[in-house]
């Protein structure tokens, strides 16, 4: 999503991914610090469509399985063309992005899947099937 | 998606929309399909985990349709 964003709104036409190698602008790049099964403790942007999703948390845990990220030289992208950032965790990088004025745009740098059950489906899931479901 | 279907992340993705289509009394099908093997696009898009993508730029053109198109998109 953030290669898509770089290359087609931002114009950043060599943007790449550090994970396919070869040349180009890596805008997502390795992460300083693993996040392959760890847990972060992430700061919702108040008047997102993920705050919404969320009404009662500003802050909540969520897992993550990754090792990449947006690159800090490119961070300013997050929060144009469209794109706005809705959260970050505790050392300030970008965690999820959204788009405004679309109908649900949402790329998150965790899983919401994992913290999903039957007794307590995810928020983020249910929106978006219901999105789906019009 | 182009995980294998048994590895955790691509579980957990299933299982989590499972969650969703019953909690919302949706009648949403899910459909798993392989960035190599993308034919049509339904009513909404997950780009799930599990990069790097077998065929990258098919994937990105699904990010761009979406965003273009208004389709509902998560990306994980």
């Amino acid at each position: 999503m953030l290669v898509e964003h770089a290359r087609n709104v931002m114009g950043i036409e060599a943007a790449s991914h550090a994970e396919y190698g070869g040349a180009g602008v890596p805008v997502v790049s390795l992460l300083s610090c693993s996040l392959v099964e760890s847990e972060i403790e992430i700061s919702i942007t108040p008047g997102t469509r993920l705050a919404q999703l969320h009404p009662r948390e500003s802050r909540r845990i969520e897992r993550t399985h990754c090792n990449y990220g947006l690159s800090p030289d490119f961070a300013h992208i997050a929060s144009a063309g469209g794109m706005r950032i809705a959260a970050v965790d505790d050392t300030g990088e970008v965690r999820a992005v959204e788009r405004s004025g679309h109908a649900f745009f949402l790329g998150t740098l965790y899983q919401p899947q994992r913290t999903s059950s039957p007794e307590h489906p995810h928020p983020v899931w249910t929106s978006f099937v219901r999105a789906v479901q019009g | 998606m182009d995980l294998s279907e048994q590895d955790a992340s691509f579980r957990y993705t299933v299982d989590a929309l499972d969650h969703a289509v019953v909690a919302a009394s949706s009648d949403v099908a899910v459909r798993i399909v392989r960035t190599d093997e993308i034919d049509a696009l339904g009513d909404g898009v997950v780009i799930g985990p599990g990069s790097p993508y077998r065929d990258a730029a098919a994937a990105e053109d699904v990010i761009r349709t979406a965003r273009e198109k208004g389709l509902p998109l998560v990306g994980t």
